[in-house]
């Protein structure tokens, strides 16, 4: 069993529950243990860099440290959190006077930023630690009947400077999961673009208008259901579903889930059990 | 290997353009001509539009100049992303092809287009104005071209990578917020904005700020960061975004705009719970007339569904709050000193 770090997203915490619900239903499954850090602080969600960029430091090198102290590697199931706790680590690595600073102050509490644990999206673990052979080999319920729109999000794609997995013009990550889960994943533009989530309370028609052309595309190609990796992603393309489509005009609905449910339906897990039926919009 | 592959190594081959064409005096919609040309490796795909122009079709319309990466002219989406023709590779673009030996070649988005691959750069010129993409000498007038104005090599390292900017609409064409509304500010002006307002020289600091705040301004960005990973020149344009925001912080305050007040509510929390409080972000950002009018009939639906967050004082403070605290406030100590440190300068 290889044991993780697993960051709490605040998100995850509160409106989307099923997330880590469905993960502890099959993680040791596929052979992985996520141990929740409760330590861990909110990242500042892609906002606290720029209120304040040295306690955005303190606050994620401590969320890191939390992890190393544990000798595990720090696992995160939101993009925007990954972005954000991994665009601090790059930080502390190439700032040696910031990561002293930082280092002072968390010695109150005998942790130390040393840059000896990474920051991963359990998709990256699901592809490169687990292995999709494994993956495939533990299916039990074949997604074979769905064509699935992948939604990437931002935030696992861009910067690429801080991510650097996939290649954010045509990332393939979440695609290859899906076939090792049987299903078919539909190539469309959205694919890799935004779903409007940050500017949700600020410039919302915007938002709105954003998440409405995704789902009109995913809609269009005939997309039994769109899947992310991303909790805000989902919150937006889910929970505002009807009044993006409703503002631009556009009838109809698709059903979104989140990656680790997709995960949990092949492996055999029911709708209820992974917390589906509490999505706004179901199938 | 693919066969794509194969050709890719080879020094020279067919390869063909898919080229968007629309010429509004005679077009209803726009259609694309393909265009097959033997190639050799090594030719820009500006080289190879100029071929098609002098040798094949006369009639397709781009704008370019330079021919090295300089002037921007040539931005257009080649391959479904927004890139200098002329610094831009055919054989690295065969990798990345939908169609194998396909390279497909559209204008810039966002802008109104006027024919083919041409684009009209006004409401971007515009824009620049509006918010005064320049530095306003702080220098008086009878001194110009008399007195030198120095400015620190530190300073103009917070400058130097937005200095770089060619204006050649990438980002603008990439940008998530201008694609849902034309009406936003866009990343290339912030980004003239932020290097305009971050210069010693200049004089109209918090005159081009307070434009900044304004609706569809520096607060609407999405946080997408395609037009960082579009710049053809490697600009941080996130940076540059974000380092306006931050000055509009410690300038303007927390309370003066909705961005602001949001960004603010993520600190507040932190510090109060190490969490945030999400059923209150809302409220904290546009206030409870805004909240009940845009959230209520969404927030019965989430009652229905127990997709809630809880009440602030359901909201579990995060394990160790009180060490989380205390480090805060020491940090706060030492940002406090920078800024005295800052200002003292």
């Amino acid at each position: 069993m290889k044991r993780y770090a697993y960051y709490q997203s605040c998100i995850n915490e509160a409106m989307t529950r099923e997330v880590d619900r469905s993960i502890e239903l099959w993680q040791h499954d596929l052979g992985i243990e996520l141990v929740k850090l409760h330590e861990s602080a909110c990242c500042g969600g892609s906002n606290l860099e720029y209120v304040s960029p040295k306690q955005f430091a303190l606050v994620n090198a401590r969320n890191i440290a939390l992890a190393e102290k544990q000798g595990l590697d720090l696992i995160v199931s939101c993009n925007t959190c990954l972005m954000t706790i991994r665009t601090a680590k790059k930080k502390l690595d190439e700032l040696p006077a910031l990561r002293a600073e930082v280092n002072e102050i968390l010695r109150e509490e005998s942790l130390e930023y040393r840059g000896t644990s990474d920051v991963r999206h359990l998709l990256w673990v699901l592809i490169d630690d687990v292995g999709l052979d494994v993956i495939r080999k533990k299916v039990k319920n074949p997604l074979t009947r769905f064509r699935i729109a992948p939604f990437y999000g931002c935030h696992i794609l861009r910067p690429s400077s801080v991510l650097g997995k996939d290649n954010p013009l045509e990332p393939t990550s979440l695609d290859q999961l899906l076939d090792a889960l049987g299903a078919k994943s539909i190539p469309y533009e959205h694919k890799n673009r935004c779903c409007g989530f940050h500017t949700l309370l600020v410039a919302e028609e915007e938002s709105l208008n954003v998440a409405a052309e995704a789902l009109q595309e995913a809609m269009e190609e005939k997309a039994d259901f769109i899947v992310t990796p991303c909790p805000l992603c989902h919150t937006v393309l889910d929970g505002y579903q009807a009044k993006a489509l409703k503002h631009n005009g556009l009838k109809g609905s698709i059903p979104v889930y989140h990656l680790s449910e997709v995960v949990g339906l092949a492996l055999g897990y029911s709708e209820r059990q992974l917390g589906i039926k509490r999505h706004i919009v179901t199938a | 290997m693919s066969d794509s592959t194969i050709q890719h190594h080879e020094e020279s081959r067919d390869v063909t353009f898919r080229v968007h064409r629309f010429n509004p005096q005679v077009d209803s919609k726009p259609y694309f001509d393909d265009y097959t040309i033997k190639l050799e490796k090594g030719i820009t795909v500006l080289r190879a539009l100029n071929y098609i122009k002098e040798h094949v079709d006369s009639t397709v319309t781009f704008r370019a100049f330079c021919q090295a990466g300089i002037c921007g002219s040539c931005a257009m989406r080649i391959n479904r992303m927004s890139k200098l023709a002329c610094t831009t590779q055919v054989w690295d673009e065969l990798d990345k092809t939908r169609e194998p030996g396909v390279i497909t070649i559209e204008p810039l988005r966002n802008l109104p287009l006027i024919k083919d691959l041409v684009v009209e750069m006004d409401p971007l010129v515009g824009k620049m104005k509006q918010h005064s993409n320049w530095v306003d000498s702080k220098m008086a007038e009878e001194n110009w071209g008399w007195k030198e104005f120095l400015i620190s090599e530190e300073e103009f390292l917070t400058y130097d990578k937005a200095t770089d900017c060619i204006l050649c609409a990438s980002c603008v064409s990439e940008c998530t917020i201008l694609r849902a509304n034309k009406e936003y500010v866009s990343p290339a002006v912030l980004l003239k904005s932020y290097r305009m307002n971050a210069d010693s020289r200049d004089a109209i600091h918090d005159q081009r700020l307070a434009g900044l705040v304004q609706d569809h301004g520096v607060w609407d960005c999405t946080h997408c960061y395609r037009c960082q990973e579009t710049c053809v020149k490697n600009i941080p344009i996130m940076g540059a975004i974000h380092g306006i925001r931050e000055d509009a912080i410690e300038r303007r305050g927390t309370k003066d705009s909705s961005g602001a007040r949001h960004a603010e509510a993520f600190m507040d929390d932190i510090e109060k719970k190490g969490r945030l409080v999400e059923a209150t972000l809302p409220i904290r950002t546009n206030g409870l007339a805004w909240t009940l009018r845009n959230l209520l009939p969404m927030a019965v639906k989430m009652i229905i569904k127990r997709r809630t967050p809880p009440p602030p004082p359901l909201v579990k403070a995060s394990k160790g709050i009180q060490s989380l605290r205390k480090e805060l406030k020491e940090m706060a100590s030492h940002v406090a000193k920078d800024h005295e440190k800052k200002s003292g300068e």
